[in-house]
C-alpha cells in the first residue's frame, strides 16, 4: 500500500492543530530529494529490526513514521531516540521500499531541534561550533591542519592555487589532527611516494568535508558553508582524481558534492591502492603473521558498496590470514561513531546497554583474529578504547590498512615510530 | 523592558598569538577574533530574561567586521536589534574608550538593563561594565550568575559570586548595568543556516565617530607568557609518562 | 620629601581579613619599602573591633566605619572609597582582582580620575614610576603597564604574593574614623551572603586533588578520574567550565569564584590554566599537568607536565599506582 504525499497531508490537516507541526515537517521533507519516499513506508519493521540501537529507542524508525502518519511529530521532537542514531545505514539499506530513513527522517528531525536550540546534546553543539569556526570538530587552528607533514619523514607536496598533480589527496580532519590517526596518514603518504604517485594535498586550505550533515546530523547550513569553501579551493587546483583517506569524506564527495555540482572522480584509498595491488604485493617483503578480521566501515560498505578492495589489499600482505566476522560486508556492525555519535558517546551510553564498539571487538576476538583491520579513521580510537574496556589488550590490536601495508613494504619507522 | 547587551570581540587563543614589531601590541594580520565568552553569557542571560519577561534585546558589538558577524549570530539567537560600533585595531581592548563611546549613545536610548561580561579576555584596564555604569550614573554589580526582575521593573534581585563558592544576594534598583559571570543556562546553539539567514537580512545601525577621550591604559611591553614555561615536561608515550609520574609521586611519598 | 602613600583596600568576611588582602598587603609593603613609600591598610567595616590588634605589614591601619559597611556591598564601597583615598593623598591604590575589587574599578577610576591596571601578577616601583605586569588572553600574554598620572589604581590577582608576608611582628598605629559621606539611598542593598552547601566533598581539605578540565570532554569520563582519585586517597575537583556544564557540583570548583586549595598533589587534567583557575591552586605542593596543548598556560604553574592523551593516560596511571601499592 503506497500512500501518496497529497493524501497524507489532507488527512493530517483534517486533524486540527496537532497535525500542523507534522504537516510542516512533511512539507519540508517533500522538498528534498527522495523526501516523498518517507510516505511509501509499509510498516514492515525491517528498519527497527536491523537498527543496532533499536532496543533502546522509544521510537524506532518504523514507529517514527507511524507517529508522522498520526500527525504527532512533536512526540518525536520530545523523544531522545533521534539522538541515538549512529547513521550506520542499516535501516535505509534494508528498507524494501527505499525510505531514506537516515538521511531524511533522522536528519530532518534533528534539523528542526537544532533550529529551536532545544534538546541538542552540548557535546554535539560544541563539535558543530568548532567545525564552523575552525573547519574541524576538534577546535584546532585551521592553520595547523598540515602540521602532521613535519613528522612524516618525507616531503609531502602541498598544492597551492594554480598548482597541479595527477591525484589530489584529501586527508580529512581525523587523519590530519588526531594523534592516533596521524601515523596512518604518514603511512599512506609513504606508500604513495613508493608507488611514484604524482599527488598533492590542499594543506591548510582543506576544511571538514561536512560529512556531519551527510551522516544525518541536521546541520544543512554548516554543510553548505563547508561545501562552498571546499569546492572553491578544489577549483583553484588542477588534478585528475581525488583520493580520500576517510570514508565519510568519500561519501560526501561521491554523493553530495556530485549532486551539488562538483563532480569529482573520487576513490577511497583502499580502492585506489587495490588497483595497484600487484605492484604493492611485489614490494611487500616484510611479513605480518597474523589472523586478520576486516571491519567493513558503514560509509565505505553499506553506503557505497565497497567490500572487496580492502580485502584485496590485506591479501597482499605476506603472512596475513583473513578471517571473517559473522557480521561482515553489508551486515557489518557499526562502530557507533557515525551521525555525530562520536561526540555523543556518554549520552548514548547512558541510554543503551553495551557500546557498539565493545560488541564489535568482542566479535572480532571470538574469530581468533589478532588484528582488527580498519579503513575508517574514526574506528581507531573507538576500537582501541573498546579493546581496553573489554579487557582484550594484548589479544587484539586495531590497525589501519594503510599502516599494515606500509609495514609490509618496509616504509614504517624512521622519522616517525 | 529594554535590554542592551554589549558583545566585545577578543583574540582567539586557539590561534598562535604573534607580537607585532613594536613589541607592545599584537600583530593585526595574525589575530583572529571571537566573542568574549562572558559577553556570550550576557547575551544568553538577556535572551532568558526576554523569554521570561518579554523584553526587547539590543545587541551592541564593538570591533571590526568580525563584530558584525557576532551581531548576525545574536540576531539569529533572538536579539531584536543590532548596533555596531567600529573600533580601530589599536584601540581594541580599551574598555575606558569604549565606555565613553557607548555612554552617550545609551543615555538617550533608555535601557532598563545593560548587560555585558564582567571580564574580557583581553582587558588590562577597569573593564567595560563599571565604566559604562559610571558614565550613565547607574548602579553596577558584577560577577552575576542569575537574576530575577521585579514585575514592576523597579528592582532586580541578583546573585553575585564570591570566593569559596559563596553567593551574595543583592537587590539593585533599575535601571542598572550588570557584569555577567555566567548565564543561567549555557549559551544556546544556533544553526549555521539561521546565522546566514540573519546575516542576509541584517540591518545594523552604525555608531558614529567617538569623541576624543583619554584612553585606558597602554602596554609598554607585550610578551607571550609561554616563553617562561617552567614545568619539566615528561617525554614519551602514555606508558613512559605514567611511569615517570608514579616515580615522582613515590619520591614524594604521595603514592 | 613626603613619602608616597600606597593605600591597600582590604576585604573581610566574618571579621577576618581575606587571604587575598594579606597577599596584596605583602606585595604593596615590599614595593613600598623598595622606594621608601608608606603603606596604609584601609578597612571599611561596620565594627572596628576585629581589626584593632592585627600585626599587619603596613605603616598604619585606617578603619572607616558605618553600619552599612558590614557587608561587601559594592555600591557602599564605591561611595566611600574615593573620599577616603583623596583624604589619604594616595599615590597608588591596591585592590585584589576579586569579585568586589572588579566591581569597584570603574567607579574608582572615574571618581578619582585615575587609570586602572587589572589582572596584575607583578607590581614594582622605580623612582616615582609604578610598573605593573598584567596577564591577559587566558594567561598567554603578559603586558607591562605603567599607569600614567599622579594616582594609579591596580587590581592584583590572588596568588601573586605570599600571604605570610602580609603580617609582621608589630601592630601598626590604628586610626578609626566614621564614613566621610552618608550611606543613605544606596541603589544596591546587600540582602545576604549564602554559604555553599557542603553536601559532599570538601576539596579544601583533600591532600590529593585530581582536577577535571574541559579536556576531560564528557561527564562519563569522570569515572576514570574518580578511580585514580580513589587509588591516591584524594578527590576530584573541577574548573569552572566543567561545573557550569553540570558535570560536578559547584562545591568542587577550584579557582577565582570557587575554592582555593593547597593539596600536596594537584593533578590537572585537560586544564588550560587560565588565571581564574590557577589563582585557586598555584600554591599546591606538587602540580602535575596533562594537556595536549604544549603552550597551555597551566605549564607555567606546574612542576611537571605532559602532552599525552589524558583519557589514555589516566587508566594506565591508575593501574601503575595500584601495582606500586601492591608491592609495598
Amino acid at each position: 500500500m503506497v500512500v501518496s504525499a497529497e493524501s497524507l497531508l489532507v488527512s493530517v490537516e483534517g486533524q486540527g492543530t496537532a497535525g500542523d507541526a507534522t504537516d510542516e515537517f512533511l512539507r519540508r521533507m517533500l522538498k528534498l530529494p527522495m523526501g516523498d519516499k518517507l510516505l511509501s513506508c509499509i510498516q514492515c519493521g525491517m528498519c527497527s529490526g536491523s537498527c543496532p540501537l533499536g532496543y533502546a529507542m522509544d521510537f524506532t524508525p518504523r514507529k517514527m513514521i507511524a507517529a508522522l502518519r498520526a500527525g504527532r511529530v512533536d512526540d518525536l521532537y520530545r523523544s531522545e531516540s533521534i539522538w541515538l542514531c549512529v547513521a550506520c545505514f542499516n535501516c535505509t539499506y534494508r528498507c524494501p521500499v527505499g525510505v531514506p530513513i537516515t538521511d531524511r527522517l533522522i536528519a530532518g528531525l534533528r534539523e528542526e531541534l537544532l533550529g529551536r536550540g532545544v534538546g541538542v546534546p552540548p557535546e554535539l553543539q560544541a563539535a558543530f561550533e568548532r567545525t564552523s569556526r575552525y573547519g574541524n570538530p576538534f577546535g584546532e587552528s585551521a592553520k595547523k591542519r598540515d602540521a602532521w607533514t613535519k613528522d612524516a619523514g618525507m616531503e609531502v607536496p602541498v598544492l597551492h592555487e594554480g598548482d597541479s598533480a595527477e591525484v589530489l589527496w584529501w586527508v580529512g580532519c581525523f587523519g590530519s589532527y588526531n594523534k592516533r590517526n596521524q601515523k596512518d596518514t604518514v603511512a599512506l603518504a609513504r606508500i604513495l611516494k613508493a608507488l611514484d604517485v604524482d599527488f598533492g594535498i590542499l594543506g591548510s586550505d582543506e576544511r571538514c568535508s561536512g560529512d556531519l550533515r551527510c551522516t544525518s546530523q541536521g546541520e544543512e547550513g554548516l554543510f553548505d558553508v563547508l561545501y562552498q569553501h571546499n569546492a572553491e579551493e578544489l577549483a583553484k587546483r588542477k588534478f585528475k582524481e581525488v583520493l580520500v583517506g576517510d570514508p565519510h569524506a568519500y561519501n560526501a564527495f561521491n554523493k553530495e558534492y556530485r549532486r551539488l555540482g562538483t563532480p569529482l572522480d573520487v576513490s577511497h584509498y583502499t580502492q585506489f591502492l587495490a588497483e595497484r595491488a600487484a605492484d604493492i604485493k611485489r614490494r611487500s617483503k616484510k611479513e605480518i603473521t597474523a589472523k586478520v578480521a576486516y571491519h567493513d566501515s558503514c560509509c565505505l560498505g553499506r553506503r557505497n558498496g565497497e567490500y572487496e578492495a580492502p580485502r584485496t589489499l590485506l591479501e597482499t600482505v605476506p603472512g596475513v590470514r583473513l578471517v571473517e566476522m559473522p557480521r561482515n560486508r553489508e551486515n557489518a556492525l557499526c562502530c557507533g561513531g557515525g551521525g555525530g555519535a562520536n561526540w555523543l558517546d556518554s549520552y548514548i551510553w547512558q541510554r543503551t546497554r553495551v557500546p557498539l564498539a565493545m560488541q564489535r571487538v568482542q566479535e572480532a576476538a571470538k574469530t581468533g583474529a589478532e588484528i582488527l583491520a580498519i579503513s575508517c579513521p574514526l574506528e581507531v580510537p573507538r576500537f582501541e578504547d573498546a579493546i581496553k574496556t573489554a579487557g582484550l589488550e594484548g589479544r587484539l590490536q586495531v590497525r589501519e590498512i594503510s599502516h599494515m601495508l606500509a609495514e609490509a613494504m618496509g616504509l614504517n619507522g624512521g622519522a616517525r615510530p | 523592558m529594554k535590554i542592551a547587551v554589549v558583545l566585545r570581540q577578543v583574540p582567539d587563543v586557539v590561534e598562535e598569538l604573534v607580537i607585532s614589531d613594536d613589541g607592545r601590541s599584537l600583530s593585526e594580520d595574525d589575530v583572529m577574533y571571537l566573542t568574549n565568552e562572558a559577553d556570550d553569557h550576557a547575551l544568553e542571560e538577556a535572551l532568558v530574561l526576554k523569554a521570561r519577561a518579554g523584553a526587547q534585546v539590543t545587541a551592541v558589538s564593538a570591533g571590526g567586521d568580525e563584530a558584525k558577524e557576532a551581531l548576525a549570530t545574536a540576531v539569529a539567537k533572538g536579539a531584536d536589534e543590532a548596533i555596531h560600533v567600529a573600533v580601530p585595531f589599536e584601540h581594541r581592548g580599551d574598555n575606558a574608550r569604549l565606555a565613553s563611546v557607548l555612554g552617550p549613545m545609551m543615555k538617550s536610548a533608555g535601557y532598563d538593563l545593560i548587560l555585558t561580561g564582567v571580564w574580557a579576555a583581553d582587558q588590562m584596564d577597569a573593564g567595560l561594565a563599571g565604566g559604562l555604569a559610571t558614565q550613565l550614573s547607574l548602579p553596577y554589580v558584577g560577577g552575576l550568575v542569575s537574576m530575577s526582575l521585579d514585575p514592576n521593573g523597579a528592582h532586580a534581585v541578583v546573585r553575585k559570586e564570591f570566593p569559596g563558592g559563596r553567593l551574595g544576594v543583592l537587590e539593585v534598583s533599575l535601571p542598572a548595568v550588570f557584569g555577567i559571570q555566567s548565564a543561567e543556562q549555557p549559551p544556546r546553539y544556533v544553526p549555521v543556516s539561521k546565522v546566514l539567514a540573519a546575516k542576509k537580512a541584517l540591518r545594523v545601525r552604525e555608531q558614529g565617530e567617538p569623541p576624543a577621550v583619554a584612553a585606558g591604559v597602554r602596554a609598554s611591553k607585550l610578551v607571550k607568557s609561554g616563553s617562561e614555561a617552567k614545568a619539566e615536561m615528561l617525554p614519551g608515550a602514555v606508558p613512559q609518562v605514567a611511569e615517570a609520574i608514579v616515580r615522582i609521586l613515590r619520591e614524594r611519598g604521595i603514592a | 620629601m613626603i613619602p608616597r602613600e600606597v593605600v591597600v583596600v582590604a576585604e573581610h568576611v566574618g571579621g577576618l581579613l581575606t587571604d587575598v588582602t594579606l597577599e596584596i598587603l605583602a606585595g604593596a609593603y615590599e614595593m613600598a619599602r623598595s622606594v621608601g613609600w608608606r603603606v596604609t591598610c584601609l578597612i571599611l567595616a561596620e565594627d572596628p573591633k576585629p581589626f584593632q590588634a592585627l600585626p599587619l605589614a603596613a605603616d598604619r591601619v585606617v578603619v572607616v566605619t558605618d553600619p552599612l559597611l558590614g557587608s561587601p556591598n559594592p555600591a557602599a564601597y564605591a561611595r566611600v572609597l574615593p573620599h577616603v583615598v583623596k583624604d589619604l593623598s594616595a599615590r597608588l591604590v591596591v585592590l585584589g582582582n576579586t569579585s568586589l575589587g572588579i566591581d569597584l574599578a570603574g567607579a574608582l577610576s572615574h571618581d578619582l580620575g585615575a587609570p586602572v591596571v587589572s589582572g596584575c601578577v607583578g607590581l614594582r616601583a622605580e623612582g616615582d614610576r609604578i610598573i605593573a605586569t598584567s596577564r591577559l588572553c587566558g594567561g598567554k600574554l603578559l603586558a607591562q603597564v605603567e599607569p600614567p598620572g599622579e594616582l594609579g589604581i591596580v587590581l592584583v590577582m590572588p596568588g601573586t604574593f605570599h600571604r605570610e608576608l602580609g603580617m609582621r611582628d608589630a601592630v601598626p598605629p590604628l586610626d578609626i574614623r566614621s564614613s566621610p559621606v552618608p550611606l543613605d539611598n544606596l541603589p544596591v542593598r546587600f540582602v545576604e551572603l549564602q554559604e555553599p552547601k557542603m553536601g559532599d566533598v570538601d576539596v579544601t581539605k583533600a591532600s590529593v586533588l585530581i582536577a577535571a578540565g574541559r579536556g576531560v570532554q564528557s561527564k562519563e569520563n569522570l569515572v576514570l578520574l574518580e578511580a585514580l582519585a580513589k587509588e591516591l586517597g584524594g578527590a576530584v575537583c573541577a574548573t569552572r567550565p566543567v561545573v557550569d556544564q553540570g558535570w560536578l557540583p559547584r562545591t568542587r570548583q577550584v579557582g577565582r569564584s570557587g575554592m582555593t586549595v593547597k593539596p600536596r598533589l594537584y593533578l590537572a587534567l585537560g586544564v588550560s590554566g587560565a588565571p581564574e583557575h590557577t589563582e585557586g591552586m598555584k600554591a599546591s605542593g606538587l602540580i602535575v599537568a596533562v594537556n595536549k596543548d604544549p603552550d597551555a598556560p597551566i605549564f607555567d604553574v606546574a612542576h611537571y607536565g605532559a602532552t599525552a592523551d589524558l583519557l589514555e593516560l589516566v587508566p594506565v596511571l591508575t593501574e601503575k599506582i595500584r601495582e606500586a601499592k601492591g608491592t609495598q
